[in-house]
């Protein structure tokens, strides 16, 4: 069975991807599961110095889902680089680092300190968090600023570009587009969605921070619609990202024409659920007679537009 | 992390047996090796019953005891939100996720330290286990175990033994003492001449919060047990975190209650609105000092 897939120049062992935010820097799991096994990490949001996040209490659950706001707490670039970093390498699996910043220069001075550093496959680009009151969002949610932000980081590294896009946008595909048209070499589709619980005693909000952002299952099949949008609109590979918790979650991305996907919330509920998954995945493409995970890749039949050509990959 | 504790298994947990204590209150006893095995008081394990998709995540359960020859340990649970009522339904022969043994002990009392150990409500669990610990190393202690009323303490026939002597305090008097539980713990420190007991505590936070404070008000040293909201229990969601002071930090730093907890050193946390401890000083350098700890409004809604 080949489950290798490769992507924005990546090889990934297994389309499976640990998302960011939600695997740490990868370390945290030595011991408890055999990292080997991930496709690939995508490591918690990395500033320039390292931040506190948002105040407690920083998740609530809601409906099939997790609602948080975290605020990108983080130990900065320069101590994953130089704590993190060599630890990681003794790993055989993808790694990437995912950029934040305040300013167009902080995420292309972040990129530029990834660069040439031995362990890092790529960069996600987190254009998209919720949780913060500079950067983020405002990046992500505003087409020029998402052409800027990842134009400065193309410039500042030879490493693969993955903006993670932002599902608060009423047409992801302009953003999709702007990305790509600034030299993004794949996407990752897509961050949390903007979402409010109230604490109806107290009539505040359930979350320190007020908003949040929503993951989980809740979410799945929004973010299948938006990565399935985004993939049609560009040419570069779309990574699907959004409540995957089995492998028919898995396939739903693959067929909607992403070539891997991210596991996020699901990590937390089961920190083993990539074994598992990967088992589930391999069965469902040998009981379907397939030998190769990329031949389900976009093969979705949508009435009215029949099979899209498969794309470059 | 500072100290050696084993690396947690993820494993499916038959349930073994599930013994009712009356009310909402449950013992429920799960088969799991490495739990079993490799536990101390005041770790926890991650659990949710069956696999279905709600509620989503798992909850965080204070070990009651373990038996290393069965290969089980049992939880004290009481059935109050929908992770800890579906806990609670499970049939023995039926399966949980658990994730364990978590986080970090209490410290061992020794042998004629004489700890004195405090728990408000279901946060009894580790002084059970506490107890077979003390039992096994031929220290004594005394509990005092509160709760708003008898109900509230069905564990109480099972803590006293050669280890422990409990002292119940009932804010309706219907059981011991008429009062919180800082009212008899209180007492008995007025008593004492000379002795310097350490305090063990886990309960709701106002009381941990209290007790903390008395014990710096008498400088007596302080292990708390903190129970904030919870995502993943090994330090990747950081949903988890207070605010602590640690020797050498210049300033209060924020610390996953899972990994680095969930017991602190009482003098170190950074109590919600507290502006008297030495950590609370230290942290109002910082810029931004939201509440150290979650669980009080989350409480009502967890379990």
């Amino acid at each position: 069975m080949r489950l290798a897939v490769e992507l924005a120049g990546i090889r990934f062992k297994n389309p499976l991807i640990a998302a960011s935010g939600t695997f740490g820097y990868g370390v945290e799991y030595e011991g408890l599961i055999e990292l080997e096994r991930l496709g690939g990490i995508v490591a918690k949001g990395l500033y320039l110095r390292p931040r506190d996040g948002a105040p407690v209490p920083r998740i609530v659950e809601t409906p099939a889902g997790l609602l948080n706001a975290i605020g990108l707490q983080g130990i900065g670039i320069d101590a994953f680089l130089r704590e993190v970093l060599p630890r990681m390498r003794r790993h055989d699996t993808a790694l990437l680092v995912n950029v934040c910043g305040d300013t167009v220069d902080e995420y292309a001075e972040v990129a530029r300190r990834c660069d040439g550093q031995p362990g890092i496959a790529g960069l996600e680009i987190n254009i998209s968090c919720p949780n913060v009151t500079q950067g983020g969002m405002a990046f992500g949610g505003d087409a020029r600023m998402t052409h800027q932000v990842v134009a400065a980081v193309r410039a500042a590294t030879r490493l693969p570009v993955i903006p993670k896009l932002s599902p608060n946008v009423s047409d992801i595909t302009v953003f999709a587009r702007a990305a790509e048209e600034a030299g993004a070499d794949a996407l990752s589709c897509i961050n949390t969605l903007l979402g409010l619980a109230i604490d109806v005693e107290s009539r505040r909000p359930r979350l320190g921070f007020g908003t949040g952002g929503l993951s989980g299952p809740a979410i799945r099949p929004i973010a299948v619609r938006m990565a399935w949008q985004a993939a049609r609109a560009v040419k570069i590979p779309v990574i699907g990202v959004g409540g995957i918790a089995s492998a028919s979650d898995v396939l739903e991305f693959l067929i909607a024409g992403c070539p891997a996907v991210q596991i996020g919330t699901a990590s937390f509920v089961d920190p083993g659920i990539f074994e598992r998954v990967l088992a589930d995945l391999s069965a469902w493409l040998e009981g379907h007679g397939l030998d190769d995970v990329n031949a389900v890749v976009g093969t979705l039949e949508y009435p009215g537009l029949g099979r899209p050509c498969p794309q470059e990959r | 992390m500072g100290y050696d504790r084993a690396m947690p298994a993820n494993r499916l947990a038959p349930l073994v047996s599930r013994e009712s204590l009356g009310g909402s209150f449950f013992v429920l006893t799960f088969a799991h090796e490495e739990t079993a095995r490799e536990a101390r008081p005041g770790q926890f394990v991650m659990i949710k019953a069956g696999t279905s998709a709600e509620p989503p995540l798992r909850r965080p359960f204070s070990i009651l005891s373990v038996e290393p020859a069965s290969s089980t340990f049992s939880l004290f649970v009481k059935a109050i939100g929908p992770g800890s009522r579906a806990l609670c339904a499970l049939e023995p022969g039926e399966v949980a996720q658990c994730l364990g043994p978590l986080g970090r002990p209490f410290t061992t009392p020794v042998p004629g330290s004489e700890p004195l150990l405090v728990a408000g409500g279901y946060g009894v669990a580790p002084f059970r286990f506490m107890a077979d610990e003390m039992q096994r190393e031929g220290a004594r202690g005394l509990l005092f175990y509160g709760g708003r009323t008898a109900a509230d303490l069905p564990l109480l026939p099972r803590l006293s033994g050669p280890a422990l002597t409990v002292l119940p305090a009932t804010e309706d008097g219907s059981l011991g003492t008429c009062g919180r539980v800082t009212v008899p713990l209180e007492n008995h420190l007025d008593r004492l001449s000379g002795s310097r007991p350490k305090l063990f505590a886990c309960g709701p936070e106002a009381m941990m919060h209290a007790v903390a404070r008395l014990a710096e008000r008498r400088s007596l040293p302080a292990e708390v047990s903190l129970d904030p909201w919870m995502g993943c229990g090994v330090g990747t969601c950081l949903g988890c975190v207070v605010r602590v002071q640690s020797a050498g930090d210049e300033r209060p730093k924020l610390r996953c209650a899972c990994t680095e907890g969930p017991v602190f050193d009482a003098s170190r946390v950074v109590w919600p609105g507290d502006d008297c401890s030495s950590a609370r000083r230290a942290a109002a350098a910082c810029e931004e000092a939201p509440r150290a700890v979650s669980g009080s409004e989350a409480a009502g809604a967890r379990g």
